[in-house]
């Protein structure tokens, strides 16, 4: 990768913040910041230079669909990638946060393995 | 209420009428029956169990935390280990003839750096294993609220019982959020996913 990428990581719960913080630093993003839920990430990626939003969905104020929607709405953070990481399993989940924008869908509990094998595709698919 | 509630109201205007009617036949079988006095230590004891709950969560919580703080060490650490290994094998090799003399030093320099590198996998699992928290959490907040609610109702029921209650006045139905958390048993049902695979295979079928 030729430019270092800068992460936002949204959950509400830290526990989850600090693994996803710290896979993403073992496989190779070491820039990565915080939010514990939608409406402080969007204000931060408003403020902030981001290249890419890993998102929870159940959080309060904000949950992950409306932040989807915000930033896919917004003309400046449209082009960013956003990969959910959640415990929601529903197939209606899914599938709508696939045809609001999302860049990928991970499901809690979930391994190091996938969260590269998913990075990387995103990467791939938007030549990064 | 919201707007399904208006729309089964609207279409059915007896319908309130008539639960207000049962509600207050199961007030005066409850009286007669003795329950009211138990129906309230339940009522009371709904608010000591949402604590208890609580505190079992802020508890695996501040645990999970206290891995996490742990791991960070011992990876900082293993990190270490394993360097110092590197540079032993590259100081063993650099000195003329001691390799040679004793190919050992080299053999257990190596394993330092390959087993701490094997335990360093094994704090990142640790780590993994922590997203209980975050799981069981979501799980325990769904239950808290779930007591709020049955507390509210029965409270509502309580208060109905007394005299001047009327039926109808039970403001106890509130929305349920839209997202249902982690599912704790995916047995039998075709609505949700169970792995990763599942949803990689979801999404691919929609062309995503």
């Amino acid at each position: 990768m030729s430019t270092p990428m800068k992460f936002l990581i949204v959950d509400d719960f830290s526990t989850m913040r600090r693994i996803v913080r710290n896979l993403l630093k073992e496989i190779g993003h070491a820039d990565a910041d915080e939010a514990e839920d939608g409406a402080i990430a969007l204000s931060k990626l408003r403020n902030g230079a981001f290249n890419f939003v890993v998102s929870d969905i159940n959080m309060p104020n904000m949950n992950g669909f409306e932040l989807l929607a915000q930033i896919k709405q917004d003309e400046k953070l449209k082009h960013l990638p956003v990969l959910m990481v959640t415990a929601e399993a529903r197939k209606e989940d899914i599938v709508m946060a696939a045809q609001n924008g999302a860049a990928g869908y991970i499901v809690k509990p979930f391994t190091k393995a996938t969260l590269e094998e998913k990075l990387a595709n995103i990467f791939k698919k938007l030549g990064i | 209420m919201n707007e399904q509630q208006e729309e089964a109201a609207s279409g059915n205007p007896d319908m309130f009428r008539q639960l207000g009617t049962i509600t207050r036949q199961l007030h005066d079988a409850l009286k007669e029956l003795g329950y009211t006095d138990k129906l309230k230590g339940t009522v009371d004891q709904l608010p000591d169990a949402q604590s208890r709950l609580s505190y079992i969560a802020r508890l695996t919580g501040e645990a999970a935390e206290k891995v996490l703080n742990h791991v960070d060490e011992g990876k900082a650490e293993q990190a270490k280990i394993a360097e110092r290994g590197r540079q032993l094998a590259d100081t063993i090799s650099r000195v003329p003839g001691l390799a040679r003399a004793m190919p050992e030093l080299l053999e257990w320099s190596k394993d330092i750096v390959s087993l701490s590198e094997k335990s360093d996998a094994r704090l990142t699992d640790i780590m993994m294993a922590q997203d209980f928290h975050d799981l069981t959490g979501q799980v325990i907040g769904r239950v808290v609220q779930l007591a709020g609610t049955i507390e509210e109702q029965l409270l509502s029921l309580l208060l109905q019982s007394a005299p001047g209650g009327q039926p109808g006045q039970d403001h106890a139905i509130v929305d349920q959020p839209a997202l249902a958390g982690p599912v704790v048993n995916a047995e039998g049902r075709t609505d949700v996913v169970s792995d990763q695979a599942q949803v990689d295979d979801l999404l691919a079928s929609l062309g995503f």
